[in-house]
């Protein structure tokens, strides 16, 4: 995912932008007190990031996202843009898009939340050294807190994005699976067949029933076979989402066969008293097929008579 | 933490603000990325709730807001009368009552197509319905 | 747009085209032109096309299903074609399943089903 997907994802826009830079307190007299650090961060930055990945790399986990001095080189080259940005004295969409695109890229590289928090909190000890080390106390105090709100809306928004990146991956393979347990296969012209494997709970029946109205009307499906053979228990909810299934399949035009009948499920049925109307009913998959076709008016026969 | 984007209050006056304030909710739902079914279902719950205030309580009004929390949208519709509120309100929830309005339907049957639904009645003062409906994830 | 719905005659069958949103008032209407359609000229059969309808509530449901069981007092079938997947949904959910009053996919089906042939 790219950062202008995010922008897009996590509204950033000019008021949502007012509004976390009023909850984290980054003033435009911030701004302006790191703009005017501008020569103290070029002059430190090349000992600050190298302090910083020296770090880093001393760690066992965080020194695998470095796999050769090449790779390192190019952070740093990546890290100083960044680094110099904090005192760029801006902090505008601009910027937003700026810090959206480096967690992206952790995202994408998968360095998860803690390295970077940890990193951020080294980064900012640092330039607390340098600071009291360049200037009075005050000052050194006063800008060492201007630096700290700006990089804790950073990092609001690089954590918002690994938020947004998850949501996104689980609404993708939610959406997979979704596709993969209800699947409905053409068996022939006009007649459409679901087999149900698993548990059906009550999201599942609704995108059971979603799912096969869409394709009756597409296919213009005359006949609808379910076949519950995989269904390991059928229960009052169970036959009750089939029901109305078939009821909805019917304000279409269509007609529904439930197959997969097992003894216990036919007992189940019969015993928790769930009235099944408007649908004919099969034990095998064999016979709904058959009973389809002959619905249609086709039949299977023998090639060569038997008997 | 729900988040409100956008809120605007329409009246409920007269029959046909049946078909405004559905028309503005089935534009407010398609906007908020809820699919195709999940906007039939709070069109037509829009539909049989603003009737009812219409019909039981001669008019009222609709709140219509588009929320978040944070990571789904959903839209949120309340609507308001103090009309003569609803007496055996367990009864109609179970879509047993019925006058010639179908009332005990639209109201039963309204409940079933949203993720939220919560009333609050009181005889003689009016009666206040409020629905969510949010964007699969 | 709300406005009126014209009433088709092929032979002895009705056709209904609803192509816009009914309001309430519209919805009774039509119901009382259908029937008097069908004393006026004697059909056996009506179609009713709801194929522009994206969403169904209870009180339209109920004057279809209603105007199906009133011509079917008159000796005329019905049957309501093009119901979309979400309106099919949302009623059944609902719990109004329209009993008693017969559906088909399309026109075409429609037609076949209450007995007439379209030469091709």
């Amino acid at each position: 995912m790219d950062h202008q997907k995010y922008l897009k994802l996590l509204r950033f826009d000019e008021a949502e932008l007012a509004s976390r830079r009023a909850f984290f307190k980054v003033g435009d007299e911030d701004l302006k007190r790191l703009a005017d650090l501008r020569a103290f961060a070029e002059q430190h930055s090349d000992a600050v990031i190298d302090a910083f990945y020296e770090m880093l790399l001393g760690h066992a986990e965080t020194k695998r996202f470095f796999p050769d001095e090449a790779a390192v080189r190019r952070v740093k080259r990546l890290q100083r843009d960044y680094f110099l940005g904090l005192f760029s004295g801006r902090c505008d969409l601009e910027y937003v898009q700026d810090r959206l695109r480096v967690g992206a890229a952790h995202e994408r590289i998968g360095l998860s939340p803690k390295w970077y928090l940890g990193a951020y909190r080294q980064y900012l000890a640092l330039l607390r050294t340098k600071l009291l080390a360049d200037f009075d106390a005050e000052r050194a105090e006063l800008c060492a807190q201007s630096l700290e709100r700006l990089v804790f809306f950073d990092m609001s928004i690089a954590i918002d994005t690994y938020i947004a990146a998850n949501v996104e991956t689980i609404g993708r393979h939610q959406h997979a699976i979704r596709e993969l347990s209800t699947p409905v296969i053409r068996v022939h012209d006009r007649i459409l067949l679901m087999p149900l494997v698993g548990t059906v709970d009550s999201l599942r029946a609704s995108q059971i029933m979603e799912t096969l109205l869409v394709r009756v009307v597409d296919e213009k499906a005359r006949y609808v076979i379910i076949d519950i053979a995989g269904v390991p228990v059928v229960d009052t909810k169970v036959a009750d989402s089939l029901v109305k299934t078939t009821s909805a399949v019917r304000l279409l035009g269509a007609e529904t066969i439930l197959t997969g009948i097992s003894p216990p499920i036919a007992r189940t049925i019969v015993q928790l008293g769930v009235e099944i109307v408007n649908m004919h009913t099969r034990a095998r998959l064999q016979e709904g097929i058959e009973l389809a076709l002959e619905l249609a008016g086709k039949v299977i026969v023998d090639r060569k008579p038997t008997g | 933490m729900v988040e409100v984007i956008s809120r605007v209050e329409v009246p409920i006056a007269c029959e046909d603000d049946v078909v405004v304030v559905r028309r503005r909710v089935r534009v407010l739902a398609g906007q908020r990325q809820l699919d195709s079914f999940a906007v039939a279902a709070v069109t037509t719950a829009t539909s049989e709730l603003v009737r009812n205030v219409f019909v039981h309580a001669g008019g009222g009004k609709a709140i219509l807001e588009e929320v978040t929390d944070g990571t789904r949208y959903g839209l949120r519709a309340t609507f308001i009368d103090e009309g003569p509120g609803i007496d055996d309100l367990e009864r109609v929830l179970r879509g047993g009552y019925s006058t010639a309005h179908t009332m005990g339907l639209g109201l039963s049957g309204s409940r079933r197509l949203v993720d939220r639904f919560e009333i609050e009645t009181e005889p003689g003062k009016g009666t206040c319905v409020k629905i969510e409906k949010w964007a699969p994830f | 747009m709300i406005g009126s719905v014209p009433i088709l005659r092929i032979g002895r069958t009705l056709l209904l085209s609803i192509q816009l949103e009914l309001s309430d008032a519209v919805a009774e209407t039509l119901q009382n032109d259908v029937l008097l359609a069908i004393e006026k000229h004697g059909t056996s059969s009506l179609v009713i096309d709801i194929t522009g309808f994206d969403f169904v509530d209870t009180y339209v449901a109920r004057i279809l299903a209603e105007t199906s069981k009133m011509a079917r007092l008159m000796g005329t079938e019905t049957v309501i074609v093009g119901m979309r997947p979400e309106v099919a949904a949302t009623l059944v959910r609902m719990g109004y399943t329209m009993e008693g009053v017969r559906f088909a996919l399309d026109l075409d089906e429609g037609l076949g089903l209450l007995g007439h042939v379209i030469a091709r």
